[in-house]
């Protein structure tokens, strides 16, 4: 990486930057993981490694929170934006040199924000912990470097035309710039009481509303046409998906506090808006599974497609999740138990991270230009992220709807704790099946880059054969 | 209509669902959209299938229809008033000073009996009351602040009950009247709102115009695209 750093910018090859930020993210994947692993198991079996005050679950939880968000999964995202970008404005990336700063900076931010974030400097925020330098590195370091290199990417483009998934890209970076800039006002300007509380909500919905569901939805907009060869169902249901996640996603952070003293009307609009969500979901899965048609078989005979439509199905049970478990009726109950927590790793460990893996898998053969070291592999490694993934979620998700029925019927705690420990511990199997898929993805993508099989020129991936 | 509202040009009224663009733009864009190929990723040109279309206007009515019933469900101080009434009634009083009793038990038998007398008589609380049910030590944390409320002739309605206090609810409903129809105003000279949830509520207006300038805008963009009856060629660019 120093190398590419202090090279010049032609005497760079065209990718570099993307196949960084993928073994980057791939590490910090299996850092957020083993973290997350470890966690699980301080609460399955509570007397676990309880000797060393910097690894109690108060510090851990934020920094497997933020390892997977910044470094797994916005890591992908910047894998997957600076390889796709060019290729959808048939072009080459802005500055593959400011790709590989980019790359430099992330890393050391993230090490800077997470080792801070774990010695207990903290906002107290959650999902907005780091400290307010730590949140200007971020927003100035890390993503404006790299809205600029996708931004200008678009501008030099070879094409009149801008497909659907650049749209989301360019949108979303920028919307990341103002999010983290505007939701951490709290921190800059020191506001307390109901203001705080507003800016915090309103920052953690709209990393996942305006950054983290429309990227993922970006790549799946790539990897499905691209792979399957079939042109994109509709581009104006695509334009129907852009401006509702626009439109609709930015509006209801308020439902996160519906129980609070902020204004009636703020929070009637804002949980109408939470269920208007369902209207991007509902445009969006329809455009990618019609996509499919005359496909199907790919499903089950092509990697990235495997992961990127189990990622799409996913996203169907999380709209239905996130539209409806916001109203009064349904968050009364389930507010503040092990239901938001599985509902998280859906969005997060489910529908994103699917689709990440497959653009990952995808971006990093074509760049290589190596076709995958072991199919095999990776199929096991989908079955541990989809038999891990699936194991915590619906173990979460009963322990939360006993958590709810411990609250609403006043349940003594203890009481509580002893009924959902079970789930607890199936939480920690499918966390950890999850981890050691990971790791074997790790090893996968390394011998990919060492013994993988060469693509001839003008091959791409999915056109070399997959079935065994 | 381009003079005064250029985003509504090229609409014909006579076929408001066709193409809002002119011949020569369809052209161009039918042109780019076969020529080029966008990293060789091709788009079709369809609409949303009747279904999904159903769908999404069953999603609306259920945003609005599964929320709606739900608001200005905390419960206001009115629904306690008689409550406090019962509570200093001479049978209820007995009770509550039985000191053959333990404290809880008579707390519980006096709630016990002021919930049976209410539920004889009609009131507009009747459901409410059953959805926040009190223990007599709440009563008697909220007791004073709802006097003293009862003192002032202050419309109880407008006062909501949060944990221990009793404080003026945050609707922003009509303004109030007085009998003439003329406006109220406060000590500050300025006009003054009702602290109920209006049927109308601000939020569920502030929604539905919200939802339907998204739709308008949104058809004016697709409406620029080439009809949908136009299948584009993807041999040529593929």
């Amino acid at each position: 990486m120093i190398k590419y750093m202090f090279s010049k910018e032609e005497d760079i090859p065209g990718g570099t930057a993307s196949i960084f930020f993928g073994f980057s993210c791939l590490m910090w994947f299996i850092v957020g993981t083993g973290i997350g692993s470890f966690n699980a198991a301080k609460l399955a079996f509570p007397d676990f490694f309880t000797h060393y005050y910097a690894l109690q679950f108060g510090h851990m939880r934020q920094v497997h929170v933020h390892t997977v968000i910044f470094g797994w999964i916005v890591g992908a995202f910047a894998a997957s934006a600076l390889y796709i970008v060019p290729a959808l404005g048939n072009t080459k990336l802005w500055s593959e040199k400011l790709g590989v700063w980019n790359c430099m900076a992330w890393n050391v931010g993230l090490m800077l924000a997470l080792s801070t974030l774990w010695f207990g400097m903290t906002s107290g925020r959650e999902y907005s912990d780091f400290m307010w330098p730590i949140d200007l590195y971020i927003a100035f370091c890390m993503v404006t470097p790299l809205f600029i290199n996708i931004f200008m990417s678009i501008l030099n483009r070879r094409t009149q035309g801008i497909y659907t998934t650049n749209w989301f890209f360019a949108g979303s970076f920028f919307m990341l710039i103002i999010v983290f800039l505007v939701g951490n006002a709290p921190e800059f300007f020191h506001l307390t009481g109901l203001n705080e509380a507003y800016m915090t909500w309103w920052f953690a919905h709209n990393v996942l509303g305006l950054l983290i569901t429309p990227v993922a939805a970006a790549i799946t907009y790539y990897i499905i046409p691209k792979v399957t060869g079939n042109p994109l169902y509709s581009h104006r249901v695509g334009h129907l998906h852009f401006w509702s996640i626009v439109v609709f996603y930015s509006t209801p952070a308020a439902h996160h506090l519906m129980s609070s003293p902020l204004p009636e009307w703020l929070k009637s609009f804002a949980s109408v808006e939470g269920v208007l969500i369902l209207v991007p979901a509902v445009a969006y899965v329809c455009n990618i599974l019609l996509t499919m048609q005359g496909r199907w078989s790919m499903f089950v005979e092509n990697i990235e497609i495997k992961y990127t439509i189990t990622g799409v199905l996913l996203a169907i049970p999380l709209n239905m999740q996130g539209g409806f478990q916001q109203t009064r009726a349904i968050n009364w109950y389930v507010h503040g138990t092990g239901w938001i927590v599985a509902h998280a790793h859906l969005a997060l460990l489910g529908f994103s991270t699917f689709a990440e893996a497959a653009a990952v898998y995808y971006g990093m053969q074509t760049m290589l230009r190596r076709k995958l070291y072991s199919l095999s592999l990776a199929n096991f490694h989908f079955w541990m992220l989809l038999i891990g993934f699936s194991l915590y979620w619906v173990s979460m998700t009963i322990a939360g709807l006993i958590q709810g029925a411990g609250k609403i019927y006043e349940v003594p705690y203890l009481d509580i704790v002893i009924a959902e420990h079970p789930y607890m511990i199936v939480r920690w199997l499918g966390g950890t099946m999850v981890f050691l898929g990971n790791i074997v993805w790790l090893y996968n993508m390394y011998m990919t880059v060492k013994k993988g099989e060469k693509l001839e020129h003008g091959v791409l991936p999915h056109e070399v054969a997959y079935v065994r | 209509m381009s003079k005064f509202l250029p985003l509504l040009d090229g609409l014909k009224l006579s076929h408001p669902l066709k193409t809002m663009s002119d011949d020569r733009k369809v052209q161009e864009a039918q042109y780019i959209w076969e020529h080029e190929s966008l990293g060789g990723i091709a788009e079709n040109n369809n609409p949303l299938p009747r279904p999904v279309v159903g769908l999404l206007i069953l999603t609306f009515i259920t945003a609005i229809a599964w929320t709606f019933p739900l608001f200005g469900q905390r419960p206001n101080a009115a629904i306690y008033a008689d409550y406090i009434t019962l509570m200093h009634s001479a049978p209820v009083q007995q009770v509550m000073n039985d000191k053959t009793l333990t404290t809880s038990a008579r707390d519980e038998k006096a709630m016990k009996m002021i919930v049976g007398a209410l539920a004889d008589s009609d009131s507009p609380y009747e459901f409410q009351r059953i959805q926040h049910p009190i223990s007599m030590n709440d009563l008697r944390i909220m007791e004073p602040g709802i006097i003293e409320l009862q003192n002032q002739h202050a419309d109880l309605r407008e006062y909501s009950i949060i944990g221990n206090d009793v404080a003026l609810a945050n609707f922003e409903g009509n303004w109030k009247t007085d009998a003439n129809g003329n406006f109220l105003k406060g000590p500050d000279g300025k006009k003054v709102r009702e602290r109920l949830q209006p049927w109308w509520d601000k939020g569920y207006m502030t929604s539905v115009y919200y939802f339907f300038g998204f739709c308008f805008l949104v058809i004016i963009t697709v409406k620029r695209l080439p009809p949908i009856t136009w299948k584009p060629d993807h041999s040529i660019a593929h």
